[in-house]
């Protein structure tokens, strides 16, 4: 008690008119860690109320049927501001039935939470930010589960990455609703992923809203995506990816994108003043030909997806989107200019004078497909404009009608 | 109270220094946590050595071995024993790990001697890990030792040691040493989806071991103690070079190091298999060992450079610009080094600069 009193003359000498106080964190660092290790099948792991800082990664490995559960995303942090050792701040790998919910991660060295081959992942309420704001210094993804199967994420936040908030990697039977991104390079991404729903999802003021890509050389392609009912709004951000990753080639401005993909169906989103483009429908040969150039890959944190201008090695790869239903979305844009600094922006600008897309199809032909089923129906109002990009623009067309056909009825099961 | 007021204080003194919010962490609780499913919690519970603890000085049936070259760990000093059941032997295998029989314990004690160029003096164990063969599983076991170097304790979360030694150069080196949680021990002992020992294989062993009765090489003496068998005649099995004794070649020199170094996942049913990228001595296809090899999965890794090895030109090469990064995204191994292997690297660099173009 002593001890006590003695305290308070100095705090009120030393600290009188300042106003930052410390942020005071807990450790729990070690019996964590322990108890991810020690953690048997069936068991719940408590995380109580609390902010709490980590130095190194925590890891989960082969389990089944677990829970780890908070106490509320705004009631218990696990933060990775102190990181030193480990690129991921929690990594989940193997096994099988493993539920997160009801907490948050921030400022991990590299991806905030990566769950890596697990089947049967929830993720509810879970909040995962780089807590200053979006910067190219954060980590790649806040959520990011890759080779996994049944996965549900729902009701959950992510914020600050300098790839893709939310993203989903070479992943089967996976749902997103009900989530928020913002301030993320790209807000949703899904990626060579195979029977996708994302729905009821808010993605604001990221550089992209919502990506669907399917990308070369990896384990396996995507297919069979349904996006609706989500709200895509304001995704202006200025793209902070570092250079060389795919991602940073998304103009600031851009709602959806849809790269090299196939059987995906889009309708009931509002997709809002999204400057450059509502939607854009592209292949791999403008993505790669717009890097071209671009140094290939630089050091930087993480696995991140790059360019790859070897695709076309990839003999079983189909860098052209086809099956792409879109129908029945609101798009409304309030802003005269695309983002300048781009070159879409600029060809935007000048083919489209004070009228960005709504939606933007590169129009580069697949030789081995001429009916490429893509089909537009967002009636007589929409800016519809085929980019003729293979041709230097020279046939640009805008027509709200020019890919009005019966589009795929994407089902899931 | 007196750790309350000295939490107190370090609040104050922050919180008045900058005008920038800082970051307080208050020290972690000690819980005690039950280990007993996982394993026994203390080092002496085992009873490999007698006398004082940290003198490691073997009981009967527990043998000291040495590796021809040895995985690099930030320089610590390593010293290995073997406990192979009574009565039980392990089978001979001329390519891979030892067949070990059921309960063999590997044992493999981690540690800093004050001043490298007085290595038995003045020592400090930091860790002890152990690989049990239990239910025909080997099971990863790992123990931290206390200040007092009397007792290393069962820890499944791994620890972050300073630590601190005079170089062989007379430099006082410092480093934050990583002891990897019971997670991180896949990361290079998996061998498909099972844990497997990475040392103990025929050309690793096949060398002399100085032994209290004299120097004899290890393959003979664990013939003679009738641990081994299967032995055939010495001259026919092969022999890893030590990567530290120049009087090998640079080109078997640098081999026996990518092998120890990286050869735990770069190998065919190794964990990095999916990187095309083969580093086993025995790999003798210039592609798979990198040469002229496009990446596959290096992501960043890369460093913006186009092949794994480029004949006489180091600098260009990915290999020696990821064994060269402290970058936890790039470096490589991934694990169980936070600094450069000055001479590991060196060594390398100059078998790729003479390297002929292909």
């Amino acid at each position: 008690m002593r001890y006590y009193l003695l305290l308070i003359p100095i705090i009120l000498f030393s600290c009188s008119g300042k106003n930052s106080e410390p942020r005071v964190w807990q450790s729990i660092e070690q019996s964590l860690q322990t108890q991810l290790i020690t953690v048997q099948d069936g068991d719940t792991i408590e995380l109580p109320e609390g902010h709490y800082m980590f130095t190194k990664s925590l890891a989960m490995d082969g389990k089944s049927n677990i829970v780890i559960r908070g106490a509320g995303m705004n009631k218990t942090i696990l933060s990775f501001k102190n990181q030193t050792e480990g690129a991921q701040g929690l990594l989940v790998s193997h096994g099988s039935n493993i539920v997160l919910e009801d907490f948050s991660i921030e400022d991990a060295k590299g991806d905030n939470l990566k769950v890596s081959e697990v089947r049967g992942l929830t993720l509810r309420r879970i909040r995962s930010a780089w807590a200053d704001g979006p910067k190219t210094e954060n980590g790649a993804y806040a959520l990011y589960p890759v080779l996994c199967k049944q996965v549900l994420i729902e009701e959950c936040i992510a914020m600050g990455s300098s790839d893709a908030g939310i993203y989903v990697g070479q992943s089967d039977s996976v749902i997103i609703r009900s989530s928020k991104a913002y301030w993320n390079v790209a807000g949703i991404e899904s990626e060579n992923s195979r029977w996708v729903e994302i729905y009821d999802n808010e993605a604001y003021e990221n550089t992209g809203g919502i990506l669907v890509f399917d990308l070369p050389g990896l384990t396996q392609y995507g297919h069979t995506t349904k996006v609706f009912n989500n709200h895509v709004h304001d995704n202006n951000h200025e793209n902070f990816a570092a250079k060389g990753n795919i991602v940073a080639s998304i103009p600031p401005g851009t709602g959806l994108m849809i790269l090299a993909t196939h059987n995906l169906e889009m309708f009931g989103n509002k997709i809002i003043d999204n400057k450059t483009v509502g939607t854009g429908i592209i292949s791999y040969e403008l993505v790669a030909a717009l890097n071209e150039g671009e140094v290939e890959q630089e050091a930087s944190i993480g696995g991140v997806q790059t360019v790859d201008n070897n695709f076309r090695t990839d003999s079983l790869y189909n860098p052209f989107p086809y099956g792409i239903h879109i129908h029945d979305n609101t798009f409304e844009n309030s802003h005269w200019f695309p983002a300048l600094g781009h070159d879409i922006g600029k060809l935007f600008a000048m083919k489209s004078f004070m009228n960005p897309p709504d939606i933007a199809f590169d129009g580069i032909a697949d030789p081995r497909r001429s009916d490429r089923g893509i089909c537009i129906r967002e009636g007589e109002e929409a800016i519809v404009m085929n980019l003729d990009a293979a041709n230097e623009f020279e046939n640009l067309k805008i027509n709200p009608l020019q890919f009005d056909c019966v589009g795929v009825k994407v089902e899931l099961q | 109270m007196r750790s309350v007021f000295l939490a107190g204080l370090a609040l104050i003194v922050v919180a008045c220094g900058k005008p920038k919010q800082e970051i307080v962490v208050l020290p972690e609780k000690e819980i005690e946590i039950d280990l007993s499913q996982v394993g026994r919690q203390k080092l002496s519970d085992y009873n490999f050595f007698e006398g004082p603890l940290n003198k490691l000085r073997p009981v009967e049936g527990v043998i000291p071995y040495g590796l021809n070259s040895s995985l690099f760990t930030d320089y610590a000093y390593k010293q290995r024993f073997v406990k192979i059941p009574a009565g039980q032997q392990a089978d001979f295998s001329a390519n891979d790990v030892m067949e070990f029989p059921e309960g063999t314990i590997l044992i493999k004690n981690f540690y800093y001697p004050a001043d490298f160029n007085k290595p038995t003096e003045s020592i400090n164990i930091l860790e002890t890990r152990l690989l049990i063969k239990e239910n025909n599983e080997w099971k990863t076991l790992p123990y931290i030792w206390n200040d007092e170097q009397t007792e290393a304790y069962l820890n499944v979360a791994g620890k972050t040691i300073d630590i601190s030694w005079k170089h062989f150069d007379g430099e006082l080196r410092q480093i934050k040493y990583s002891v990897p949680n019971m997670n991180q021990c896949k990361g290079c002992h998996l061998r498909g989806d099972k844990v497997m020992p990475i040392g103990p294989t025929a050309r690793q062993l096949n060398g002399d071991y100085s032994y209290a009765d004299g120097k004899q090489n290890q393959l003979t003496y664990w013939q003679s103690h009738q641990v081994l068998k299967n032995l055939p005649v010495l001259n026919q099995v092969s022999r890893l070079a030590s990567y530290e004794d120049k009087s090998f070649s640079v080109n078997e020199r640098t081999r026996a190091w990518l092998e120890i170094n990286c050869a735990h996942c770069h190998r065919d049913d190794g964990p990095a298999k999916n990187s095309g990228l083969f580093l086993l001595a025995s790999e003798d296809n210039p592609s798979r060992l990198g040469v002229g090899k496009a990446p596959v999965a290096a992501g960043k890794g890369s460093g913006g450079l186009m092949y794994g090895i480029v004949p006489g030109k180091p600098d260009e090469s990915i290999l020696q610009f990821r064994i060269e990064s402290v970058h936890p995204g790039i470096m490589m191994p991934e694990l169980g080094r936070s600094v450069t292997h000055e001479e590991g690297v060196a060594l390398v660099r100059q078998w790729i600069l003479e390297m002929k173009p292909m």
